[in-house]
């Protein structure tokens, strides 16, 4: 961006057939192209947003790419995945991957449509919230599908996520604010190509079977009709719901699927997605996800479901990150009442359950006005807030948790978020077959592997089930295929390493065994390490928050439990021996050399 | 007969229609390569598939100068030998149901009685169903409600 120029290249086939793609590859390039130490709102950081093998394609919820640089958030590796339309059509324009170098000298957009890519000039749209920049784009320039960042990413707030749509959103790590930081406002594609199928009479015959295997299955009506939300109940009934910054771990009924139900005009669908869990809301937007319910909702004390898509809306415009919004602002609202931050620094009263409190601030943070200025930084405001606040921010690797869910009472979603390269976050490897209580002991020992003990509560073997949870979804992440139809996310059945290896070779034609997929997750979960540990990450780094460890929950079936440390420890030192890592977690010398080998 | 009926308020916008269409006439998966095509708008809130309704009285057939169109057991089927592509019948379709690109004209022929478009719609927005009454009424208010945003 820098130099305005525009460089095109093939990546080399033994490298993709080693990643694959989305975060795959991206997470290759990064490591590959990034220097280590580099401040990662400089120039010198590498934005890099690469769709899936597989995305843009008739295989099922194959809508999926992947945003990566180094994360302004935390510092370590920055990934965040995403739904829409524009892996799709940027691959209809001719491209797998966009890596954006340097910083451009005066806002700008890229251009990207059957085979070309154009730097243009963006300072009509700089300013614009996220629906009007695409509205804008698609005036100018026709039917593009943009990614773009909103005020937050423009003016370098760290929890900035990157947009598509009314929603969809790369949302973790701040990949946003690494827009603003390049001046770079949106990409937009348009493409009148396709993706040509190596073997389209096999790709019909898989698809077809695994559209009825998946439209057959009880979770998929489930999302289809309410979408996320569900899980709110199954996690409040638990008592493991993010309340009041995990002062409590239990919430108000009235934010029930049943109740959202209530705002929602119709349901609608990602790029080849039939599960179709998106809602359009009657206020105006789409959403809200679980995530939001949780994080806007239960974690800031609002209990009216209107209230809380209201504030679900106002970050997709403004381009925010949810999670890390609703826990920013829970961690401020909590220091200020025990009196760790005061008036001085935040010019009001910060409250609990204050719904126009937080509507304000999250303007506010876009904008980095006021106190908002202040929590625009995100966990980098433990020095600011004093040594004392980093035990109540519920974040790992700085990166405040993704998912609303309380982690006292299920261990393996604890050493999961302890453990994800990205930092505290769900999707990377949420064993969630562990909050089917019901579901019988040898099914879960036959998913997640033997000796895994079917009480949630248990620590034996929960490395087990995080390790086959961080590969099988790395795995999928590189063919940039929804969560929602891979194994072991929300069901213990559909799209397995099995199901890859045919829907790869209907597509592209190459052979693969089970094994050799999972290696791929194995590959790309080591790569990322790798990046961490140049960037300074250490096994300390794996922890949990505090209040995890040392706060038992008050409330419902989890009430007494906690996170013990010396098991908790014995769990994760497990989980890097199934890692092949040290005992210190860090990638063996000779797994970083042949890793380093393909650079 | 049997014919495709579409039920926009069904639709949720995923194009798998349009896929599984290209992918059946040219082997890759192109949305806007395809006999059927799904027009949406998510900020509009809008999803709409946009199907060949097989007219009686077809303004592909009307104005082909190569007579390369005909109806055979009511559907409007295009001859591809007779077909010099000069791309009349997709600039002149008021429903924008064929589509002209790569210098292919792409016209429904209804994969002879077994839609594609219809087996990877998970939410029966598109249905092949034998006409009725109620059915052609709905149709043909469509079509004119189709015309009606063309129009404006």
């Amino acid at each position: 961006m820098t130099k305005g120029n525009v460089k095109i290249t093939e990546t080399p086939e033994e490298i993709r057939r080693l990643f694959l793609g989305g975060r795959g590859l991206n997470g290759y390039y990064l490591y590959k192209m990034m220097k280590p130490g580099m401040d990662p709102l400089s120039p010198d950081n590498v934005l890099i947003f690469g769709t899936g093998l597989l995305s843009g394609t008739l295989i099922p919820n194959s809508s999926r790419f992947s945003v990566t640089a180094r994360s302004p958030e935390t510092g370590f590796f920055g990934d965040a995945n995403c739904g829409g339309y524009f892996s799709a059509e940027l691959r209809y324009a001719g491209f797998d991957r966009i890596i954006v170098l340097g910083k451009a000298d005066r806002p700008s957009y890229l251009h990207v449509h059957d085979g070309e890519i154009e730097i243009m000039d963006a300072v009509d749209y700089w300013g614009m919230d996220t629906t009007d920049v695409q509205l804008a784009l698609r005036k100018d320039l026709g039917h593009v599908e943009s990614a773009v960042c909103g005020v937050a990413g423009e003016n370098l707030v760290r929890f900035a996520c990157v947009r598509t749509g009314i929603k969809n959103a790369a949302g973790r790590c701040g990949l946003g604010a690494v827009m603003g930081s390049k001046n770079l406002k949106a990409i937009a594609a348009r493409g009148r190509g396709g993706v040509e199928i190596a073997n389209p009479d096999e790709m019909f015959e898989v698809c077809e079977e695994l559209k009825d295997y998946i439209m057959g299955s009880k979770i998929t009506s489930i999302l289809g009709t309410v979408g996320t939300p569900l899980l709110y109940e199954v996690s409040n009934a638990l008592g493991a719901i993010r309340t009041k910054n995990s002062q409590l771990n239990a919430w108000s009924d009235s934010l029930n699927a049943d109740e959202i139900e209530k705002h929602v005009d119709k349901m609608i669908s990602c790029s080849s997605c039939i599960v179709h869990c998106r809602h359009r809301n009657s206020l105006g937007g789409e959403g809200p996800e679980y995530t939001a319910l949780g994080l806007l909702g239960s974690n800031l004390g609002i209990e009216d479901p209107a209230e809380v898509i209201e504030l679900n809306n106002v970050c997709n415009e403004l381009g925010l990150d949810i999670s890390s919004s609703g826990t920013y602002l829970a961690w401020a609202y909590e220091l200020y009442e025990r009196g760790i931050i005061g008036k001085d620094m935040t010019g009001e009263d910060l409250r609990f359950g204050d719904f126009d409190l937080s509507r304000r601030l999250l303007h506010d943070i876009s904008r980095r006005e006021g106190f908002g200025d202040i929590v625009a930084e995100g966990s980098l405001n433990f020095e600011r807030y004093g040594p004392e606040s980093k035990d109540y921010l519920i974040a790992v690797k700085g990166l405040p948790q993704s998912d609303p869910h309380d982690v006292r009472y299920i261990k393996a979603f604890a050493l999961g978020i302890a453990t994800a390269s990205r930092g505290a976050d769900h999707l990377r490897s949420r064993p969630t077959l562990e909050i089917f209580l019901k579901l019988p002991p040898e099914v879960k020992q036959r998913i997640y592997g033997e000796g895994v003990n079917n009480d949630p509560a248990s620590y034996e073997a929960k490395e087990k089930s995080v390790y086959f949870s961080d590969n099988m979804f790395a795995s999928i992440d590189t063919v940039g295929i929804c969560k929602f139809i891979c194994h072991g996310f929300n069901s213990p059945h559909f799209v397995d390493y099995s199901w890859l290896t045919r829907l790869i070779h209907a597509a592209v034609g190459w052979d693969y065994t089970e094994a050799d997929i999972e290696a791929v997750g194995k590959r790309v979960i080591d790569m990322e390490r790798m990046f961490n540990i140049r960037e300074g990450l250490t096994m300390a780094d794996d922890t949990l928050p505090k209040r995890y460890f040392d706060d038992p929950s008050k409330l419902k079936i989890a009430k007494g439990h906690h996170i013990d440390r010396k098991e908790f420890d014995g769990m994760l030192s497990r989980y890097y021996e199934l890692r092949n890592w040290t005992e210190d977690g860090m990638v063996k010398p000779e797994r970083r050399a042949e890793l380093e080998g393909y650079l | 007969m049997k014919y495709l009926y579409a039920f926009p308020e069904k639709c949720t916008g995923c194009r798998e229609c349009t896929l599984a269409c290209s992918l059946k006439f040219f082997g890759e998966c192109n949305p806007k390569k395809a006999a059927i095509s799904v027009i949406r708008d998510e900020f509009r809130r809008y999803e709409y598939p946009m199907i060949c309704y097989q007219c009686e009285d077809p303004v592909c057939l009307k104005y082909c100068h190569q007579n390369a169109y005909e109806i055979v057991d009511g559907v409007v089927i295009r001859d591809d030998d007779r077909c010099i592509g000069c791309r009349m019948c997709a600039v002149l379709c008021p429903y924008n149901a064929i589509s002209a690109i790569d210098g292919e004209i792409i016209k429904c022929d209804l994969c002879d009685g077994d839609p594609k478009c219809v087996k990877y719609c998970s939410t029966e927005a598109i249905q092949y169903l034998d006409e009725t009454d109620e059915l052609e009424a709905r149709r043909k208010q469509m079509a004119e409600r189709v015309l009606g945003i063309a129009s404006d």
